[in-house]
C-alpha cells in the first residue's frame, strides 16, 4: 500500500482587501497508509485543499507533502504518475468530445503506439461497462456515466493512489450506489472527500476537517459521530447566544 | 449549461471510403481547397467545386444535418461579407468569395467529420515533429488544438446561458450583464481545464 505523508503542512493564500493571508490549512501532520481514507467536514473547511495537496495541484506554503517518498513540489511529475485525481464535476475533468478520446488522452503520455493506446482505452472503458458509449458525446451521457468515465480516464494509467473530491455530490441515489460499488472493487489506495456520510462509513479511516485543521482522525463510525456532534454544536451556538450570551444578567453585553 | 452540448468538429463514425482515406490525403484535400479559394476566379467554377465537396460530404454518410451544422454559425458572417462585396465589386465577385469560403469550411468539416479527434491529433503531432529541433513539443501542439476545439463551443454555450438568465431578469439590453458573466465563466472554465490537465500530468513543461 502507498504512503502519503504530510508534515507540518500549512496553506495560506493572499486575499484582495485583507492585510493578512487567509489560512486554508494549518498544523496538518498525517501519515496515510490505509487503503480507504475518507475526508469529511463542512463546506469551506479545507477538505478540497487537503486533497489537492496530494496531487500537487496546491503547493503547501509550509511543510512538505510526499507520496511514496516523492515530494509533491520537487517531484511533481513522479507524484502525478502515482496519484490520480477525480473532480466533483466530471465535465470540468473530461477534456475530449467522446469517452474513448478522453481515455486515450490520459494514455497519450505513456503509450505512444496508436493502436495499442486504443486497445488499452477500450479495455479501461470496458472495465466500467462504458464501451458501448465510447463514441458518444460526453454531453449525451448521464451524470453517473460521466463520473464513471472520469474515473475510467484516471484509472487507465493505473495510478497507485486515487484522490476523489466529493465524487458523489452530483449523483442520484442509483449512481451513487454504482460509484460506491465501483470504488469498493478498486485495488488503489483511495483518499476521498465526501458529504455522503454513508459513503464515509465504508472507509477504513476518516479525517474530520474543521476550519483548516484536522479536528478528528480515527475510525469511520467515531469520526462520523464526531462530525455530527460538531454540526449539532455549530447549529446550537447561535441559538444559545441569543438566549444566554447576548443578554448578560448584569445588563452588559456578553462576549 | 444547455449550449455547451454543441461540439465543434465532432466525428461521425462510419466506414465510407472517405473515412478510410489516409489522413495525409485528407489534409491535402483541405489544403487544395484552401489554395483553390485563392485561385478560382469564376463563380461558376467555385459553385462546381463546392457542389463536389458537398457531394463528397454526403457520400461519407455524415449526413446533411452535420453539413448544415458546420455551415450554420457562419451564415450571418457570410451574408454580411456577401452584401458588402456585392456593393463594392458586384454580384459575380461576391458570389465567388462566399462560395470559396464555404468550400474551405465544408472541406475542413469533411476532415473532422470523418476523422476521430485522436487521429487528427496524431496527424498534428506528425506535422509538428520537424519543429522539435527548434524546441517545439508536438504533443503540446496537439493538446492545444484539442483544448481549442473543446473550448469554443463551451464559450458559445456560456454566452447562450448568460443571455437567457439576463433575459429572465429583464437585463437583455445591458451589455455588462451579458459580457461580465461570460468573461468570469470563461476564466473559471480555463482554470478548471488547467487543473484537470495538470492533475493528469498533461501539458507540463517536462512532458
Amino acid at each position: 500500500m502507498s504512503t502519503v505523508s504530510l508534515s507540518d503542512v500549512e496553506v495560506r493564500v493572499a486575499v484582495d482587501g485583507l492585510p493578512d493571508p487567509k489560512v486554508l490549512l494549518q498544523d496538518v501532520t498525517l501519515s496515510l497508509t490505509e487503503q480507504r481514507i475518507g475526508v469529511i467536514g463542512a463546506n469551506g473547511s479545507g477538505k478540497s485543499t487537503l486533497l489537492r495537496l496530494l496531487n500537487g495541484l496546491v503547493a503547501p506554503t509550509g511543510g512538505t507533502v510526499t507520496v511514496n517518498g516523492s515530494d509533491t513540489v520537487r517531484n511533481m511529475r513522479a507524484v502525478r504518475q502515482q496519484v490520480g485525481f477525480v473532480f466533483t464535476d466530471p465535465l470540468s475533468q473530461l477534456v475530449m468530445p467522446t469517452g474513448r478520446e478522453d481515455v486515450e488522452l490520459s494514455l497519450r503520455r505513456s503509450v505512444r503506439n496508436g493502436p495499442e493506446r486504443r486497445r488499452q482505452a477500450d479495455a479501461a472503458l470496458d472495465r466500467f461497462g462504458l464501451l458501448h458509449l465510447a463514441d458518444q458525446s460526453i454531453y449525451e451521457l448521464s451524470g453517473g456515466e460521466r463520473q464513471l468515465l472520469a474515473l475510467a480516464a484516471v484509472l487507465a494509467v493505473e495510478p497507485d493512489v486515487l484522490v476523489l473530491d466529493e465524487p458523489s455530490t452530483l449523483l442520484d441515489l442509483r449512481n451513487r450506489e454504482l460509484l460506491r460499488r465501483t470504488l469498493a472493487g478498486l485495488r488503489q489506495q483511495i483518499v476521498m472527500s465526501t458529504h455522503d456520510l454513508e459513503l464515509a462509513l465504508d472507509m477504513d479511516r476518516v479525517l474530520v476537517v474543521e476550519s483548516g485543521r484536522i479536528a478528528y482522525d480515527g475510525g469511520a463510525a467515531a469520526a462520523v459521530a464526531h462530525y455530527r456532534a460538531l454540526c449539532a454544536n455549530s447549529l446550537e451556538v447561535p441559538r444559545g447566544r441569543n438566549v444566554a450570551s447576548s443578554v448578560d444578567p448584569s445588563g452588559e453585553d456578553a462576549r | 449549461m444547455k449550449g455547451n452540448g454543441v461540439l465543434l468538429a465532432n466525428y461521425v463514425p462510419g466506414t465510407s471510403v472517405i473515412h478510410r482515406m489516409p489522413l495525409w490525403l485528407k489534409f491535402l484535400v483541405v489544403l487544395a481547397c484552401g489554395m483553390a479559394s485563392f485561385l478560382i476566379v469564376d463563380w461558376r467554377l467555385a459553385a462546381a467545386a463546392l457542389a463536389l465537396m458537398c457531394t463528397l460530404f454526403l457520400f461519407s454518410g455524415a449526413g446533411p444535418a452535420r453539413l448544415f451544422r458546420a455551415v450554420r454559425p457562419l451564415l450571418p458572417v457570410l451574408l454580411a461579407i456577401g452584401l458588402f462585396q456585392w456593393w463594392q465589386l458586384g454580384a459575380p465577385t461576391a458570389t465567388r468569395i462566399v462560395l470559396n469560403i464555404l468550400l474551405c469550411v465544408v472541406a475542413a468539416s469533411l476532415l473532422t467529420a470523418t476523422t476521430p479527434l485522436h487521429r487528427l491529433l496524431d496527424g498534428v503531432v506528425s506535422l509538428a515533429r520537424p519543429f522539435q529541433r527548434f524546441g517545439a513539443d508536438p504533443e503540446r501542439f496537439a493538446l492545444t488544438i484539442a483544448i481549442m476545439l473543446r473550448s469554443i463551443p463551451f464559450i458559445a454555450g456560456a454566452f447562450e446561458d448568460v443571455r437567457d438568465s439576463a433575459r429572465a431578469r429583464g437585463l437583455e439590453r445591458n451589455p455588462r450583464a451579458l459580457v461580465l458573466p461570460v468573461f468570469i465563466t470563461t476564466v473559471a472554465y480555463a482554470r478548471h481545464t488547467g487543473d484537470a490537465l495538470a492533475a493528469r500530468g498533461l501539458g507540463e513543461p517536462d512532458d
